[in-house]
C-alpha cells in the first residue's frame, strides 16, 4: 500500500495538451475515482501512473520514490483494462495464477492461498476451472481482476472496466468491485466517465475536465457542494440549474426565480457579476402559494424513473427543471400554473464563468 | 386524351407504388447468382477446367513429340511453350483424341514416376530445398519481424524495411541473372572479395559443394522479407491492450510470446509458412537462370524437371501426371496447415 503523487505533470500529444500541469495525490489504501468526460485525460494520466505513457514534464511517485524512469514492469502495479484481457487457452484459476508463476519467491502454498482468495472474493469459485474462452465479457473482467488481485501489487488501476460488459454483469461486477475494494483497501484509481459508477465505488472523486483536475472530494460533498459551474452540470442527471451573467447591486442579484432580491455571501460576495446555480431535485414545486415561491408555468413533464418525474417549468424567459416525486407530478399538467421555490440554502453561487450546457 | 391532375396521379401512386426495377432484381433469387457468376465462371474457366484437363492427360501417354500424332509445323518452331497449349486443346477435342495411347494401365504415367530414380532425387533434393529455405526464412524473418516490431522508435527504421523489402519486389528472372553475376568466377564481386582477402575465387554456381548453397542462399535473400512481413502483420495482430496486460503482469517473454502473441498473431505467421513451403516447392525460374539444374543435377528441382516434360520434352501425359503429384502434395500442405491451426479446436472437441 502506497500513496501515488503527480506533480506537474504535462503530456503533450503533437498540439494537443492532454494534461496541463497537474498536482495531486491518491491517498494510500483508498478507492480514488477520475471522473470526467471523453478526452479529459483521465486515462492518459493512469497511462502515465501505469508507466504505459511518458509524461511531457512533471513526477510522479509512488510513496517518496520517483518512477519516471521506471518501467511498468518496474512499478509492481496491477491494471484492469477497459477491454477484458485474458490469457486464450487457459483456465480461470490458471489465468489467475500465470503472473504468479513469474514471481519465484512465492511458494506454490502462497500462490495457491492467493488463488482461493481472489476466487472468492470475486465470487468466481464455481468457474474456476473453465476455459476463459467460453465465459462472457463480464466473467472474462471479474478473471481479469482477480488475476490483479491475486498478485497483490502496491497499486491498481482501472481503466473503465464496466464500460464493454452488458447490462446485466454491470451491477455484478460494480458489487464484486466494490466488495474487493472494502476487503483489501489497496491504494486503487479508477478511471470512468460514468458519474454512478464513480459515486458508487470510489472514496473520493477526482473530477477532471479539459487536462486539469477541478475538484477532488469525497463524492457526497462534490455532489453538494460542487466548485465550480462545471463539477455541477457534471454530476446529477441531469445536471444543475444554472442562471447566469446576473449582476450584483447592494450585494444581492434581482431574480424572477425569487421574489426578493437573492444576498450573496460567501466568496463570491464581492463579486459583480454571479451564476447561480440548483439541483433539480431541490427545486420545489407546489399548487399553492408559499413565502419565498414565484408563480410559474409547467411547460414539459417527462419521467426519470419509476418514481420521478422532471418537470421543466418556465418563469418568464427562465427555464428550470425540477424533480418531483411521482405522486405530484402525475398531478401537474403541462401548461398549468404552479408555484416554484428555490430554497435559498439549496442554491449555489459560482463565479461568472461561462456554463456551457451539453446534454 | 384525357388530362390527369397532380392530384390523380399523385393518389395513383400511393395506391400503385412504382417498382423500381432495380430494387426487384435486389429482391430476386437471381441477384446473388449474378453476384457469384464472374467469379464462379473466372473460377471454372482458369481453374477447375483446367485442373480436370490437367487430370485426364494424366491418364494418357501422349507427346506432341510423338509420331503417331500430326502436329502443326510451329509447335517445332522457335516457341513451342505457348503454341502447344492450343494444339493440345486442339488435339484433345478433335478425333485425334484417339490416337492418343491410353498408357497400358491407366495410372502408367504414375507408376512411371514412382520408378524414375531420377525424379526420386529431385523430390529429394526440392523436399531438402523447401525444409532448409522455409526453416531458414521463418527463422530468420520472425526473428527480424521481432526486432523491427520492438524498434518502433528507431531512426531510419521505415527506410530500413523499405530497403530490406526490396529482394522481394524484384523478379526472379532478375534476381537470378544479378545473383549470377554475383557469383561469377572472375569479375563477380564475391570472388573479387574472396580473392581480396587472399582466398581462391570459387565458381559456385559449377561447384558440386557450392552450387546448392549458393541458390538456396539467393531463395533466402529473396523471401525472408517476406516472412519478416508476416511477422509484423501477426505482431500487429495482436490488440495492444493484451501487450500491456503482459507487461503488467510481469509475464516473461516466453510467456508473453506463448499466451499473448501466438494466439491472435498464429494464423498470419502460419499462412506465410503455409505459403512459402507452396512457393518454395515450384521454385523453377531461379534454378534454371542460374544453374539450369547443374552442376549435374545438384540442383535440378522437381519444378524444373516438370518443366523440362512440358515444354522441353512436349511429354504432355507425363508431365500432367507429376503436376498431378505436385498439385497432391500443395494440398498435402495446406492440410498440415489446418491441421496446426485446429489442434486445439480439435483437442477441445475430445
Amino acid at each position: 500500500m502506497v500513496d501515488v503523487t503527480v506533480e506537474n505533470l504535462t503530456k503533450k500529444f503533437g498540439n494537443f495538451t492532454a494534461l496541463k500541469g497537474l498536482n495531486m495525490t491518491f491517498p494510500a489504501g483508498m478507492v480514488t475515482c477520475l471522473l470526467g468526460p471523453s478526452g479529459c485525460g483521465k486515462t492518459t494520466l493512469m497511462r502515465i501512473i501505469a508507466g504505459l505513457e511518458t509524461p511531457t514534464t512533471g513526477v510522479v511517485r509512488f510513496g517518496d520514490i520517483v518512477v519516471n524512469n521506471l518501467s511498468t514492469r518496474q512499478r509492481n502495479i496491477g491494471m484492469v483494462f477497459q477491454y477484458p484481457v485474458v490469457y486464450r487457452g487457459l483456465t480461470v484459476r490458471q489465468n489467475i495464477e500465470l503472473p504468479l508463476l513469474e514471481d519465484r519467491s512465492l511458494s506454490k502454498a502462497e500462490r495457491e492461498e492467493r488463488i482461493e482468495e481472489a476466487l472468492d472474493v470475486l465470487e468466481m469459485r464455481h468457474a474456476a476451472d473453465a476455459e476463459v474462452s467460453e465465459l462472457d465479457n463480464g466473467t472474462r473482467q471479474k478473471v481479469a481482476c482477480a488475476r490483479e488481485v491475486a498478485r497483490r501489487p502496491r497499486i491498481i488501476l482501472f481503466d473503465e472496466p464496466i464500460t464493454n460488459v452488458d447490462i446485466n454483469s454491470k451491477l455484478q461486477l460494480k458489487r464484486a468491485l466494490k466488495e474487493v475494494f472494502t476487503r483489501l483497501r489497496q491504494t486503487v484509481i479508477y478511471v470512468t466517465h460514468d458519474q454512478t459508477e464513480a459515486m458508487t465505488l470510489a472514496d473520493q472523486i477526482a473530477l477532471m475536465n479539459e487536462g486539469e483536475i477541478t475538484q477532488m472530494s469525497s463524492p457526497r460533498d462534490l455532489y453538494d457542494n460542487p466548485k465550480d459551474a462545471f463539477a455541477g452540470f457534471f454530476l446529477g442527471n441531469p445536471g444543475m440549474n444554472f442562471y447566469e451573467g446576473l449582476e450584483v447591486v447592494a450585494g444581492a442579484v434581482t431574480c424572477p426565480l425569487f421574489p426578493a432580491p437573492f444576498r450573496i455571501t460567501g466568496r463570491h460576495a464581492a463579486d459583480r457579476v454571479v451564476t447561480l446555480g440548483i439541483r433539480p431535485e431541490h427545486v420545489r414545486v407546489s399548487k399553492t402559494p408559499s413565502p419565498g415561491a414565484v408563480r410559474a408555468h409547467v411547460h414539459r413533464r417527462a419521467i426519470v424513473t419509476g418514481g420521478q418525474y422532471l418537470v421543466t417549468l418556465r418563469v418568464g424567459d427562465l427555464s428550470v427543471r425540477a424533480k418531483v416525486p411521482a405522486s405530484e407530478g402525475e398531478a401537474i399538467a403541462v401548461g398549468e400554473e404552479v408555484w416554484l421555490e428555490l430554497p435559498p440554502h439549496r442554491v449555489r453561487i459560482f463565479g461568472s464563468e461561462e456554463v456551457t450546457e451539453t446534454t | 386524351m384525357a388530362t390527369v391532375t397532380i392530384a390523380e396521379r399523385n393518389e395513383r401512386a400511393l395506391a400503385q407504388p412504382r417498382r423500381n426495377v432495380l430494387r426487384a432484381f435486389e429482391e430476386s433469387r437471381a441477384y446473388p447468382a449474378a453476384l457469384l457468376t464472374p467469379i464462379l465462371l473466372f473460377f471454372v474457366l482458369l481453374n477447375v477446367i483446367p485442373t480436370l484437363w490437367l487430370i485426364g492427360f494424366s491418364f494418357y501417354r501422349y507427346s506432341l513429340q510423338s509420331p503417331d500424332i500430326p502436329r502443326p509445323a510451329c509447335v517445332s518452331g522457335p516457341c513451342p511453350t505457348l503454341l502447344s497449349i492450343p494444339t493440345g486443346i486442339q488435339v484433345s477435342l478433335t478425333q485425334q483424341l484417339q490416337i492418343i495411347i491410353p498408357a497400358e494401365l491407366p495410372i502408367g504415367n504414375y507408376i512411371r514416376i514412382f520408378e524414375d530414380p531420377a525424379l526420386w532425387g529431385a523430390f529429394g533434393r526440392t523436399f531438402l530445398f523447401v525444409v532448409l529455405a522455409v526453416v531458414i526464412e521463418v527463422v530468420l524473418g520472425v526473428a527480424l519481424g521481432f526486432l523491427f516490431w520492438g524498434s518502433s522508435k528507431m531512426p531510419g527504421r521505415r527506410v530500413a524495411l523499405t530497403l530490406l523489402f526490396t529482394p522481394m519486389v524484384i523478379t526472379p528472372v532478375a534476381s537470378g541473372l544479378f545473383w549470377r553475376l554475383i557469383y561469377e568466377p572472375t569479375f563477380g564481386v564475391l570472388n573479387f572479395l574472396i580473392r581480396t582477402f587472399g582466398g581462391q575465387p570459387i565458381d559456385f554456381l559449377t561447384n558440386n559443394q557450392w552450387a546448392f548453397p549458393a541458390v538456396l542462399f539467393v531463395d533466402i535473400w529473396m523471401w525472408t522479407p517476406f516472412m519478416i512481413l508476416m511477422t509484423l502483420a501477426a505482431l500487429g495482430s495482436v490488440p495492444k491492450a493484451e501487450l500491456e496486460a503482459a507487461e503488467v503482469d510481469r509475464m516473461s517473454w516466453r510467456s508473453k510470446v506463448r499466451y499473448v502473441i501466438w494466439p491472435h498473431g498464429k494464423f498470419i505467421l502460419m499462412l506465410g509458412i503455409l505459403l512459402r513451403t507452396i512457393d518454395a516447392f515450384k521454385t523453377t525460374d531461379l534454378v534454371f537462370l542460374m544453374t539450369n539444374g547443374g552442376p549435374g543435377n545438384i540442383t535440378e528441382l522437381v519444378g524444373l524437371q516438370l518443366y523440362r516434360y512440358a515444354f522441353a520434352s512436349l511429354n504432355i501425359g507425363f508431365s500432367s501426371a507429376l503436376a498431378v503429384v505436385l498439385l497432391i502434395a500443395a494440398i498435402a500442405f495446406t492440410s498440415i496447415y489446418l491441421w496446426v491451426l485446429n489442434a486445439r479446436r480439435r483437442v477441445e472437441s475430445r
